[in-house]
């Protein structure tokens, strides 16, 4: 029972996962999981010191929790369904030595939770880097989907001659785009390491490290369901040995509520039918509440070591010089410092990224930077269809606007690099920044006898397209860089474009080849030189 | 062997008047006087202009024999709605495309080799919605390398090799189906320059080659058996993506020649504003030189009428 129901939200959060595209219907929220998620909703709340309406969808798992109990880790949490899966799978049959000091350890997640809370509060969000939902997302986005696409595309390869064979012509050609992200392999060492942890005890990841969990196990006492041992018990600590949280103490009766995930393995494995799991609405404040003892000690180090996090994170180079490097962000982005508090760098907006422009940082910005998403507009362009990075945006750290919106919120210009352009510096007929350009923002003007590219700065939306496209091998020859970026907190894109005069949307016609702008009027003496090559349009003789 | 299995002189002669006798009679040029037409020009609403062009060419079967693998490459590599004129308007490859059917091709293939992303072209250029009810008809744009093979190029003069898809090479027809549109390097963008919608390496066009040139390497290996240009709107500026100015043309331009199909479509609009001639158009022109085909219009027998 248990099993499947894990197996349905795997299921459902792999699902909303793969509908995280261009393509999502407004109505959908594929990104639901991260935004029930209490953890990342108050780091960002605490680190952007705002309330962020998406994040409110916390209260759900905050109330049930408080009703229920401590349930979601071993029904709802996908990434405790992938360990025990994956436990399943390698680990079965192992023996594993187990941890001495199991209360001991067991208070290693909150201590983390309270380092994560003090860092969030100094305005650096870290939550992200051990948040069990940021860190599957992560997962999924960085090393299983890519992975995903190429065994489908292995498979239809393999298939092909047959599909060839048999005249399925659809099958023949079918072949999905590759995906690729920078930080793969680390993301991938990340999750592998918490999931080889598991050699040492059952869950490890949940017993000992979750953050998550620790926040839920603070409310999780007040719930409906508690363990209960009747008098047929008769301490063959089976029970004990079984359970996956290291919840019940060397006395077989006692339960440490907080610590109880309500997975009932221990009424599976008693022999004597001795537990059970009844309602009961006495709230029993006292005891088992308090058993959440954290020392003093302990919490006034973890506030400690946030505090350093804070700190060494925050007070660096890197944080005078935000929004002064060369970091193209999405378009919707929130004005850098408040993007990096609240980004939690879950990896669903490149994830769903068309292209495959966003990429994950790493140290471009610091530590307060890594993983958060950067447009790689040499390996791929921002396509104007398409607004799905905002959408699918947990803590709107990229604002969810329509395409009009999103198309205005410029994330840069283009910067053409005379000495390395084809044109301009070997006077090859090359236009491919023009051909391709979405906005007409480039254009050619005769410049010593020869048409020229020009980029148009007030035209120019920053989407990159001219600088994948760019022929030029190695550093493209026109670069989207971030100056004239916009970036608001709130309010329309559209009107601050029209504030600052720009407008993206080219006017039909005005590629003309024009000789009379001010300023290109080509020499007399030269113009007979060079017959004029410069009237007709290229390509015409 | 038997002695009057021997051809003798005067069977020889028998047979031989009966066959040219045959020839002459069943010729389709004699039967269809239409044929005779350099280039066709009709002017209408796209699908029923493409239907009275191929008629008036002498019915699509004249190209597509029963049972054929037929590849038409429209444009469709820009992710723009029609009114852009950026692409081939869906309805005439849709057109084309049921006109083969009908003649009993065993399958068509409308294929591309997109600058966008390409699930965004075939959706946005209406052109994959326009044939999805045509059975034996499939839209499919060319992204990997692995669906494209080298071939050489023996009369290259810049272009010795180059990368083409391989369902386009060894189709049994491939109709060419570019929209009339500006082009900032060649001028204009019609048939021969709509070609590089079927090769790998497009950058190096730009980058390597003069393209001129590389153009006109490339049309001495692609030879689409027939040619129609989707003028039913012109992108006079601001080719080849657009936006621009679109000039309402209403035409559709088609025939077995690929140079004078293009050397006819340089001239229905003023391109940037400017009158030309197909001679001035320099890929046009040296694929005429290169004896690819007729350049100048005034010496092309046309059909010019109306659907």
């Amino acid at each position: 029972m248990r099993t499947i129901i894990q197996a349905l939200s795997l299921l459902l959060f792999s699902l909303l996962f793969i509908f995280a595209t261009y393509k999502l219907p407004n109505w959908l929220p594929a990104d639901i999981y991260l935004r029930i998620d209490p953890l990342l909703g108050l780091n960002a709340i605490f680190a952007s010191r705002e309330i962020i309406p998406r994040v409110l969808w916390s209260l759900i798992l905050i109330g049930a929790t408080l009703f229920i109990g401590r349930f979601f880790c071993a029904y709802v949490c996908p990434t405790g369904a992938s360990i025990d899966f994956l436990d399943f799978l390698f680990f079965r049959k192992k023996k594993r030595p187990g941890l001495k000091n199991e209360a001991g350890f067991q208070k290693i997640k909150t201590g983390l939770l309270i380092v994560f809370l003090t860092a969030g509060l100094l305005g650096l969000s870290l939550a992200f880097f051990l948040d069990p939902l940021a860190l599957l997302t992560r997962f999924y986005t960085f090393f299983l989907y890519p992975l995903t696409i190429t065994l489908i595309n292995l498979f239809l390869d393999l298939l092909r001659p047959l599909s060839r064979a048999f005249g399925w012509v659809a099958l023949s050609y079918l072949h999905y785009f590759q995906p690729v992200f920078y930080m793969s392999a680390i993301t991938l060492l990340i999750f592998g390491g918490i999931v080889a942890l598991n050699l040492f005890a059952k869950r490890f990841w949940c017993r000992y490290l979750c953050p998550l969990g620790a926040f839920l196990s603070f409310i999780s006492p007040l719930g409906l369901f508690k363990r209960k041992v009747s008098p047929e018990c008769n301490e063959c600590l089976k029970c004990q040995k079984a359970c996956p949280m290291g919840a019940i103490e060397q006395d077989p009766t006692k339960t440490r509520f907080p610590e109880c995930i309500q997975c009932r393995t221990c009424v599976k494995v008693c022999s004597q039918e001795a537990v059970t799991f009844p309602a009961s609405l006495s709230f029993s404040l006292g005891g088992e509440y308090s058993s959440t003892n954290f020392s003093r000690r302990g919490f006034l180090y973890s506030v400690a070591g946030g505090m350093t996090f804070g700190f060494l994170a925050m007070r660096t180079p890197f944080t005078p010089l935000q929004s002064k490097h060369q970091l193209v962000r999405p378009p919707g982005a929130i004005p850098e410092t408040e993007f990096l508090r609240t980004c939690i760098r879950c990896g669903e907006c490149m994830k769903s990224c068309l292209t495959n422009t966003l990429q994950p940082c790493l140290w471009e910005s610091g530590f307060s930077g890594l993983w958060t998403p950067k447009m790689d507009l040499r390996l791929a362009p921002c396509d104007q269809n398409c607004n799905v990075c905002g959408k699918v945006c947990p803590t709107q750290a990229i604002r969810s606007v329509s395409l009009e919106e999103k198309n205005h919120a410029k994330v840069g210009t283009a910067v053409l690099l005379k000495e390395m352009c084809l044109v301009w510096a070997q006077d090859k007929i090359c236009l491919i920044c023009d051909e391709i350009c979405p906005y007409n923002a480039i254009v050619f003007r005769p410049v010593e006898g020869y048409r020229r590219p020009v980029v148009i700065a007030s035209k120019c939306n920053g989407c990159g397209f001219c600088e994948k496209k760019c022929p030029v091998l190695g550093e493209s020859a026109i670069v989207v860089v971030p100056d004239g970026e916009i970036r608001l907190k709130e309010g329309s894109y559209v009107k601050e474009a029209q504030k600052l005069q720009l407008e993206f949307k080219a006017n039909p016609g005005d590629d003309k080849f024009i000789l009379e702008e001010s300023g290109f009027k080509i020499e007399s003496g030269k113009k007979e030189e060079k017959k004029s090559q410069p009237q007709t349009p290229k390509g015409f003789m | 062997m038997d002695s009057h299995q021997r051809i003798t002189r005067r069977r020889f002669l028998k047979t031989a008047a009966a066959g040219v006798a045959l020839g002459v009679v069943g010729s389709p040029a004699l039967m269809h006087a239409k044929e005779e037409y350099d280039l066709v020009v009709i002017s209408g609403e796209p699908a029923a202009a493409t239907k009275k062009a191929l008629e008036t060419l002498g019915g699509i079967s004249r190209f597509v024999k029963k049972g054929h693998r037929v590849v038409l490459k429209p444009n469709m590599s820009f992710a723009r709605t029609p009114e852009f004129g950026a692409t081939t308007h869906p309805m005439v490859v849709a057109a084309v495309a049921q006109e083969c059917i009908r003649a009993g091709a065993r399958r068509v293939l409308i294929l591309d080799h997109t600058l966008h992303r390409a699930e965004l072209c075939l959706e946005r250029t209406g052109i994959r919605e326009a044939c999805k009810n045509i059975s034996g008809v499939h839209v499919q744009a060319f992204q990997d390398r692995k669906f494209f093979k080298e071939i050489k190029i023996p009369q290259g003069k810049v272009l010795d090799r180059v990368e083409v898809i391989q369902e386009a090479l060894e189709s049994d027809l491939l109709i060419n189906i570019p929209v009339a549109k500006s082009h900032s390097a060649t001028g204009v963008s019609l048939g021969i320059k709509g070609l590089m919608g079927l090769i790998w390496d497009r950058e190096s066009f730009h980058s390597r080659f003069n393209i001129n040139q590389a153009l006109s390497d490339l049309a001495t290996v692609i030879k689409p058996q027939l040619t129609i240009i989707d003028a039913t709107r012109a992108l006079a500026s601001g080719g080849p993506g657009g936006p621009g100015d679109v000039k309402k043309t209403n035409l559709i331009i088609a025939g077995t020649d690929p140079v004078a199909v293009d050397s006819y479509g340089v001239t229905i609009v003023p391109w940037y504003g400017q009158t030309f001639k197909g001679r001035q158009v320099e890929h046009l022109l040296i694929a005429h030189q290169r004896g690819l085909g007729k350049i100048d219009i005034e010496q092309l027998k046309i059909f010019k009428g109306s659907a």
